[in-house]
């Protein structure tokens, strides 16, 4: 039984989480965002990791789902000040915590449905560039579009429910949800196209279909994800946008794209790093030296960081494969 | 009705974008026809020179030593991306190059951000060029009939180096069929450093006739400019320098054009529709729009 | 004795876990032409792309001249005196018949004496010279054969490897080919012709060399182009 490859995941999570609760909130706060950050890599690894067909778009369902959970929870009579052009459909429902977060992942994952119809022909650079469109076309109509949301404003008044505890039973879902997947048969019949399409497709597998699948459940983890966000921070659009984007990638490339566990170490590890160099940024004791860092370093390290790891070591820290112990099979 | 609303003015507004953008999507496309490579990072190659231009501006040199430095630094960054970054990743498929590309693009903007700000630079060495000469009863600016006779040199130039010189020859073989231009004893390092020096050599071009129009440098300088132009390379067919120049010169055009025409809350969607455009493309005729018959299905999968 | 222009020592060639060639070793002296046959599948165009560098050698020698090419990248085995024609012709379709040429300079030591190989060229190949400006892909596909012949010869190379050159061609064309090789054969190019004809490469070269499964099996001479029963046998084992 291959229990390591979700135990390993699992354990660094559950981790995460309780180290975190050691810290203050002004600490505490980076490791609730590397738990929401991962939750968004896991979400890209079900697909990208799964099918070895790139995506730059899943932050557009991040979005969506931080769209349908934020205006869900914002309280009833605070939505026609914040948001009078709301959809009154929209303007008259709140939603409970945990709704929301059904909601966005439900939503997350129709739209992601809706999109990967006409998308998942597509592969290799056709793939990321179609994908690149969606994550464009998203992000101008949420700044547009106040029907359904703030527009160009940030979210203001949704409840904060995402703390430390939500936080890494949220990363705990999607690493579940991700493990269950990727050992079902869906799983294995889309890891088999991506290994070998051709003798896939002569067993009968639909490469079409099954990339669909995985597209739309990982539009689901990205969905809930992007709940998670909008019950953490006030969101813009620029949020959920180029930066989130590249680190979530930065993150899923450097841990590792073919497998559950880099998807997790990369989260984590990049998460960490970027905390502790967003401290140096303010000055931070380590070593028994002082580092002192401007600001916006961080982002340069992190970069600097991906495009090493793409040109020495591109299967990632983990190599791309799961955690494996020695004693069991 | 927006017929209408296209003045003279406008056309002549789209002709100047589209000239920058034509030059834009050459840069972009002849290194993607040698390598098979989006460079994501083009934009930041033009921000860079842009940069360059700022910093000359401000410590008070001279037009021309503020132009060579532009050059200088653009022509460094291009051989050395090629050197570290696409040189090493050849080998790899297609989908780690396009991350990596990515990530470089990304590397360079945060690095500007850290060097200079988000609140940018001035660069003004050539602002006269932005006054409006009258020709009939229309203003147009100087800048606008520079950009538009500079695009035209740069093109021409180029169709005499691929037509007429043997290492232009060579470009447009591996462009075809790299591995048999190989196997001929045709150079690829030498192949590539061609494409990679032209393609900077546009970029600076660019980023000169770019601060006369827009003379606040930021961190994200041109990286509007950038996707936009990708998306006209899609449009137009990636896979043949014609296309993908034609497909950027139309959407620089088109885009000047309504930039003046549409009333600001038409004008907001403008990207949607564009990229909507661009999905379409990829799903129904990869090849690109100009593509002719044989070229506009290209192998997907 | 002066070095064989072309030798392979040993050479073994691998595709991730499965060796395409195990063990090949064979001589080309001098202005010989030496051929190469085999079932489908024997490692025979593997065996030419590793003497050009497109796929990498897992072992063994690859001697020019005496000198070892084994590594090198595919355009410095170009210039080191080896000339392609591949499998399928592989001419630029787009290019012009005379721009296909001039690609072929780039595999050249020396621009000295240019004018007078293309003369030599155009002799044998008269419809290379006639359709000089018209696009490659405009022609049929026995005068692809030829340009592709045409641009190897231009690279005056010492070594003249040729992937199957008969493949899909009608037999009249097929004997116009060997004609030219009979030429080039006398010019003094050293040649390596990979076939599937096998009897008629058997009588044509002065040694041909038989693998099947990567593996040498069988030399024959020209005395032996009758002998199918002998080759049959060695195909199949």
């Amino acid at each position: 039984m291959k229990w390591a490859t979700l135990l390993g995941p699992a354990a660094l999570v559950a981790a995460a989480g309780l180290v975190g609760s050691l810290f203050e909130r002004s600490t505490e706060i980076y490791f609730i965002n590397s738990l929401v950050a991962l939750c968004v890599v896991v979400g890209l690894y079900v697909f990208v990791g799964n099918s070895g067909v790139l995506s730059f778009g899943h932050v557009s369902f991040v979005a969506v789902g931080a769209w349908t959970a934020g205006v869900l929870t914002i309280p009833a009579e605070e939505k026609s000040a914040l948001l009078p052009s709301l959809f009154p459909w929209l303007a008259e429902r709140e939603s409970g915590n945990v709704v929301s977060l059904l909601a966005a992942a439900g939503v997350g994952a129709a739209f992601a449905a809706v999109v990967g119809l006409p998308l998942m022909r597509l592969s290799g650079l056709a793939a990321g560039i179609a994908t690149f469109a969606v994550l464009e076309i998203t992000h101008n109509v949420l700044r547009y579009y106040e029907k359904i949301g703030p527009g160009t404003t940030a979210f203001s008044s949704v409840p904060e429910t995402t703390g430390l505890v939500q936080a890494t039973i949220g990363g705990l879902v999607a690493v579940v949800v991700a493990y269950a997947y990727q050992r079902s048969r869906f799983g294995r019949q889309l890891r088999a196209t991506r290994d070998d399409p051709a003798a896939a497709r002569a067993v009968g597998i639909s490469v079409y279909r099954q990339r669909l699948w995985a597209f739309a459940l990982s539009g689901a983890v990205a969905g809930f994800a992007g709940g998670l966000y909008v019950h953490l921070l006030p969101l813009t659009t620029e949020e959920v946008y180029l930066n989130l984007t590249f680190i979530t990638l930065a993150m899923l490339v450097i841990g590792g794209l073919t497998s559950l566990w880099g998807a997790v170490v990369g989260a984590l590890a990049v998460g960490g790093l970027d905390s502790f160099l967003a401290e140096a940024e303010n000055g931070v004791g380590a070593f028994g030296r002082t580092l002192d860092l401007p600001a916006g370093s961080r982002i340069v390290v992190v970069g600097a960081l991906m495009a090493l790891v793409l040109i020495v070591r591109p299967s990632g820290l983990t190599g791309g494969r799961e955690l494996r112990l020695w004693r069991t099979g | 009705m927006i017929l209408g609303a296209i003045t003279w003015q406008a056309l002549a507004d789209g002709l100047g974008l589209g000239a920058i953008y034509a030059l834009m999507a050459v840069g972009i496309g002849l290194v993607f026809g040698v390598l098979r490579l989006v460079n994501f990072a083009y934009g930041q190659l033009i921000m860079a020179g842009a940069f360059a231009l700022a910093v000359a501006a401000e410590r008070g040199w001279p037009r021309w030593a503020g132009i060579a430095l532009c050059f200088g630094v653009v022509l460094t960054l291009s051989f050395a991306m090629e050197r570290l970054v696409f040189r090493p990743l050849r080998a790899h498929s297609p989908a780690v190059m396009l991350v990596a590309t990515f990530a470089v693009a990304f590397l360079l903007q945060s690095i500007a951000l850290l060097w200079f700000g988000p609140l940018g630079k001035i660069a003004s060495s050539l602002a006269e060029l932005n006054q409006p000469v009258t020709i009939g009863d229309v203003d147009v600016r100087k800048i606008t009939i520079v950009s538009i006779v500079a695009a035209v040199a740069c093109l021409v130039s180029l169709l005499l180096l691929l037509g007429r010189t043997s290492i232009g020859l060579h470009m447009r073989a591996a462009a075809m069929d790299f591995q048999t231009a190989r196997m001929i004893g045709v150079d690829a390092n030498r192949v590539i450093g061609a494409a990679v020096l032209v393609s900077g050599l546009l970029a600076g071009v660019v980023a000169v006739m770019l601060t006369v129009q827009t003379p606040l440098v930021t961190p994200d300088f041109a990286l509007r400019d950038t996707i936009v132009v990708l998306a006209g390379v899609v449009l137009g067919g990636m896979n043949r320098l014609l296309t993908a120049t034609l497909g950027g010169f139309a959407i620089g055009f088109v885009s000047g054009v309504l930039g003046g025409a549409l009333p600001t809350d038409q004008s907001q969607y403008l990207p949607s529709f564009l990229f909507v455009a661009v999905i379409l493309v990829l799903l129904v005729r990869p090849g690109g729009l100009f593509a002719r018959g044989r070229d506009a299905a290209v192998q997907r999968v | 004795m002066p070095e064989p222009a072309l030798e392979l020592r040993d050479l073994s060639v691998r595709y991730g876990a499965v060796e395409a060639v195990r063990g090949l070793s064979l001589v080309a002296e001098r202005g010989e032409v030496v051929g190469l046959i085999g079932p489908n599948g024997a490692g025979k165009s593997s065996t030419l792309h590793a003497i050009m560098g497109v796929v990498r050698a897992a072992g063994g020698e690859i001697l020019v001249n005496g000198a070892s090419v084994r590594g090198r990248r595919p355009e410095a085995v170009a210039r080191r005196g080896i000339a392609l024609v591949p499998e399928g012709r592989r001419i630029f379709a787009d290019l012009t018949v005379e721009e296909n040429l001039r690609l072929g300079l780039a595999g050249r030591a020396s621009r000295e004496g240019v004018d007078d190989d293309l003369t030599w060229i155009y002799s044998l190949f008269p419809v290379v010279q006639e359709f000089r400006k018209r696009t490659a892909g405009a022609l049929s596909g026995g005068q692809q054969q030829q340009l592709a012949i045409a641009r190897a010869l231009v690279a005056r190379p010492d070594v003249l490897l040729l992937d199957e050159p008969s493949l899909g061609l009608a037999p009249t064309i097929v004997d116009a080919v060997f004609e030219a090789l009979a030429a080039i054969r006398e010019r003094g190019v050293t040649a390596l012709l990979v076939e599937q004809r096998a009897q008629r490469t058997v009588a044509f070269a002065d040694r041909t060399y038989l693998i099947a499964n990567g593996e040498l099996r069988l030399t024959l001479t020209p005395e032996q182009a009758d002998d199918t029963s002998t080759m049959v046998a060695a195909y199949l084992s």
